[in-house]
């Protein structure tokens, strides 16, 4: 054999190490003993022990194989009769189903989802996991049916005929002969089927509702508070896979010759499992409407002690059917495409774009007693004038976190300008937002952060140019957090409840608010206006702000809780050592965010694509 | 022959808006050797599958013993076909494929295995149970079609140009054999086919098709010998056509000359078309000869010369195993019950 040069096989080397290594740290990682994904301080089972206790990601698992089995098999027949009998058909009909067929394939997967969520919900849908099953049964027909009819054609159309002609029913030509012969294609487009709907995403996020969540939903919402459990989950599905392509490679072409002779027995088998799955996932459908009282709660993702809601199901004898957003602007979408909740948790600015536009309902205060035990600080604010739609959730302000051994005390005073000292150039990180960064900005330059002057914001723009220019920030999202308790960089931009976590994991971290005034935030409560089940809304809410509650909440996801007596007690204890805890809202250059006009907020998104285009 | 199986009356058939089939009328008898035949595109193979039930008539009846079964499905009729490229089950071995039938009609293991045998030992496939199909030569995978077909018992084997795939030499023998398993089996075959010469060796009865209507119903003999008209007389052999008028009775007129024949039941003074076989011609002195002529070109056809002999008025085909040098003066000459009088073509 003719010796492959050195270069080809590093290049052969390099190709592999660009498509593995990822999954290599991924399940390294799975293995940490702390929560960095970064950096590896032990070795442990410890994320296996926590996703095997996880019931959120043992249902996600649940719904993902079983969506995944049934849409398999209505997709692969559906698809395969589809191929057969367009095989039979005139070239026009074919052309065009074939083109018609390639369209989902082609299209952009956002607009597929988009497009099934709308159909789903002008149709009246309950959307959840028939929904899903639906959409995942739709999208993959398409490539089973590219997969089966090239193997349909090649077959000597006489087949069925001399099936039949020998006194097959049509019925049992297709299985008997046409099946058998296109058996690869069939596999192939079961196989592409499976993976295609096992791993989606996108479609799923916008099509399901209820709570049903797949496994990429769920470690969608996980990662805003990134830890090794996702990496545990990641590792176990690459195993399995592992396991089922060694197999199918192995044990496949050896059945191939066999398959005529499997027993009988064992293809019952099959089908019986098939069956069985189909009813689970019918029961499954069915499941959650049997209850009577249901209350459909939207949250922020990771924004929520989990067992808290146990608590108030079993305290209220009722179901929650919790779901989680990304951003305020996602849970808008969903709310203007039709989805309904009944409470919702969004941030202070969309709370009075929703009161503006009608989607909420007032608040009856008397059903929510606890509401004695609020913090006087955070009621009233300008987004809802005497509350009377929302009840304060968790409150913060957005601040900058800095590692304590690099960052000079006395360089603090220079408050947001902090960010464009060149002795910590290319040591930064800015939140990847545009209303907070220009927040930044306008307020380093003494003004609004809720500006419209023109020529203010322009200035603005021109600060965030030249800390760009002279800083060499990194913009980056949730995986901030992750980074500063890894200590990779000496300042970044954070809300304080992130900030709160980020110090507990690394105590060498501190936050401050800067001097010239920052964004103080709230989060609230608030009823949907066609939430029906008011009484529970209320002592849903009533719940949340019960001490006892607010105390888990506040512990467990390290924002600053609105109930006095918890926050009082999280300064005395666990946040005792805690800067960022504390929410200090006397500063009069404070503010908070107000409604957007759209032609504003498309100045400044503008503004924000030219800071980041480098 | 005994009695009539299989009536056709009146079939036609249209894809689209093609006419394909314009009223085929046609007996079939039990123990037939038919065969259809005619140049592609004629409707023989359509006329085929109306009878195998893989297509419907636009309208008229198919009869199988007077009863009418043109809306039957395939797998109701008491027919079997053997296909083009054999259509064999390549994911079954040669013994699954021979039983599928079988199979179906859930016979006894041991019966299948007893016929599966028998079939092989008579198409000569002895010990071939196991071998995959799709390993086999052209000629094998044909007689495994056959076998498969007739393993069922059929009272009709139907034929779809069979030999089309398989080279001359194995062609000629499978004619062979065709005819004698059809004796052996005493059914009736339908057999499509192009090729003339397959037509006239093994059939009882060839129906010659155009243009997806019948033109001749005949004894081989009949067909080649007394062509019906200009059509079956191309296609069957090689053929001088020339146009002409029947005076009367047993005398007709072409080329200026008036010659005997042995045809009547024509119109006096008709026009008609006459066939000169080319073996039917001789070459004689000029003199001897009403017809006479040039030789243009003489080429060596192995038992005989085919020789072009030019006369006034056309160019005559003539194959004699005697010689003839190009620019010779010859006389052609024939007998009376050489000369084949036809209908003209369009004429009716």
């Amino acid at each position: 054999m003719k010796k492959k040069s050195f270069f080809s096989r590093f290049y052969v080397v390099l190709c592999l190490a660009f498509f593995y290594l990822p999954i290599l740290v991924t399940m390294i990682f799975s293995f940490n003993s702390s929560k960095s994904l970064t950096r590896m301080t032990g070795v442990s089972l410890r994320w296996y022990s926590e996703l095997i206790n996880n019931v959120e990601v043992a249902r996600a698992v649940y719904v993902s194989l079983s969506i995944a089995i049934l849409a398999t098999v209505i997709s692969t027949v559906l698809g395969t009769i589809t191929a057969i009998g367009l095989s039979s058909h005139r070239k026009i009909v074919k052309d065009i189903v074939l083109n018609v067929n390639n369209i989902p394939i082609l299209n952009p997967e956002i607009v597929t989802a988009i497009g099934l969520m709308l159909l789903f919900s002008s149709a009246g849908f309950r959307k959840g996991y028939l929904t899903m099953l639906l959409a995942h049964i739709a999208f993959c027909t398409p490539y089973v049916i590219t997969s089966v009819y090239p193997k349909v054609r090649s077959l000597d159309p006489n087949l069925a005929n001399a099936a039949m002609d020998l006194g097959a029913t049509p019925f049992e030509a297709l299985t008997k002969v046409i099946v058998p012969m296109i058996k690869e294609g069939v596999f192939a487009g079961a196989l592409l089927a499976f993976t295609m709907s096992f791993d989606d995403f996108v479609i799923s996020y916008f099509v399901t509702g209820n709570g049903v969540k797949n496994i990429s939903i769920v470690v969608y919402n996980m990662t805003k508070r990134i830890n090794p459990t996702i990496n545990a989950l990641s590792t176990i599905v690459i195993v399995v896979i592992i396991v089922v392509l060694v197999s199918v490679n192995v044990f496949l072409p050896k059945l191939e010759k066999r398959t005529d002779h499997i027993h009988p027995r064992v293809r019952r088998g099959v089908t019986i499992f098939l069956v069985a799955a189909l009813c689970l996932g019918l029961i499954r459908c069915g499941s959650i409407s049997s209850q009577n009282h249901v209350l459909k709660v939207y949250n922020a993702g990771e924004y929520i002690d989990l067992s808290l809601l146990d608590k108030f199901q079993e305290e209220y004898n009722c179901t929650v059917v919790y779901e989680t957003f990304e951003s305020n602007e996602m849970m808008y979408t969903k709310l203007a495409s039709g989805e309904s909740y009944d409470v919702l948790i969004p941030s202070d600015y969309m709370i009075e774009r929703l009161i503006k536009e009608d989607y909420l309902q007032p608040l009856d205060w008397d059903l929510i007693p606890n509401a004695s035990g609020l913090m006087e600080e955070v009621m009233d604010k300008s987004y809802d004038p005497g509350n009377k739609y929302s009840c304060p959730y968790f409150w913060g302000s957005v601040g900058i976190l800095y590692d304590r051994n690099i960052v000079d005390q006395a360089d603090l005073s220079e408050g947001w300008e902090l960010l464009k000292d060149p002795k910590y150039k290319g040591d930064l990180y800015m939140y990847d937002s545009e209303r907070d960064s220009f927040m930044i900005a306008l307020k380093a330059l003494g003004y609004s952060m809720n500006t419209v002057n023109e020529d203010e914001i322009r200035e603005a723009y021109e600060w965030l140019v030249e800390q760009r220019d002279t800083m060499d920030p990194i913009y980056a999202g949730d995986d901030i957090m992750d980074n500063m308790i890894s200590g990779n960089k000496a300042i970044a931009v954070v809300y304080s409840g992130d900030a709160s976590y980020t110090i507990s994991e690394n105590p060498d971290m501190d936050y401050f608010t800067p001097n010239q005034g920052t964004n103080i935030w709230y989060d609230a409560m608030v009823m949907t206006r066609d939430c029906s089940e008011t009484d529970l809304a209320h002592a849903f809410i009533n719940f949340m702000i019960d001490p006892e509650s607010a105390i888990a909440n506040t512990e467990e996801i390290g924002y600053t809780s609105t109930v006095k007596s918890a926050y009082d007690a999280m300064l005395d204890g666990t946040y005792a050592e805690i800067s960022s805890y504390l929410v200090d809202d006397s500063d009069p250059r404070n503010e908070i965010f107000g409604y957007q006009d759209p032609k504003i907020k498309q100045k400044y998104a503008e503004l924000w694509t030219k800071v980041k285009a480098q | 022959m005994s009695n009539k199986l299989i009536e056709l009356k009146d079939l036609t058939k249209n894809f689209d808006d093609q006419q394909v089939l314009r009223g085929i009328n046609l007996d079939i008898y039990e123990n037939e050797f038919l065969t259809l035949l005619g140049p592609s595109g004629c409707g023989k193979t359509t006329t085929l599958r109306i009878i195998a039930g893989f297509e419907e008539p636009s309208s008229g009846e198919v009869l199988f013993n007077g009863i009418e079964i043109s809306k039957l499905p395939p797998y109701k009729r008491e027919i079997n076909t053997v296909f083009q490229k054999y259509a064999l089950f390549p994911h079954l071995n040669v013994a699954d494929n021979i039983a599928f039938g079988l199979n179906l009609k859930k016979v006894d293991k041991s019966v299948i295995a007893q016929k599966v045998e028998r079939m092989l030992k008579m198409v000569g496939l002895e010990g071939f149970e196991k071998r995959d199909v799709t390993l086999l030569s052209g000629g094998q995978q044909q007689r495994v079609a056959i076998a498969r077909a007739l393993v069922n018992e059929p009272k009709v084997l139907l034929l779809d140009e069979p030999l089309g795939a398989l080279d001359a030499k194995i062609r000629k023998q499978m004619q062979f054999e065709l005819k004698k398993i059809q004796q052996e089996v005493g059914i009736t075959f339908i057999y499509v086919t192009h090729d003339q010469e397959e037509a006239l060796t093994m059939s009882d009865t060839v129906v010659v098709m155009n243009n997806g209507e019948i033109q001749q119903i005949g004894s081989p003999i009949d067909i080649y010998n007394e062509p019906e008209n200009r059509f079956v007389a191309n296609f069957i052999g090689e053929s001088n056509i020339i146009e002409g008028v029947m005076v009367k009775d047993f005398l007709v007129e072409f080329d200026g000359f008036r010659f005997e024949c042995v045809d009547k039941g024509f119109e006096e003074m008709e026009e008609i078309e006459v066939v000169l076989r080319p073996e039917d011609l001789d070459i004689v002195a000029p003199e001897d000869a009403k017809l006479t002529g040039v030789v243009q070109n003489t080429t060596f056809k192995g038992v005989h010369y085919e020789i072009l002999v030019k006369t006034d008025l056309r160019i005559y085909k003539v194959q004699t195993t005697d010689y003839a040098e190009p620019g010779r003066k010859v006389g052609l000459s024939f007998e009376p019950e050489d000369v084949h009088v036809m209908y003209k073509m369009g004429a009716y």
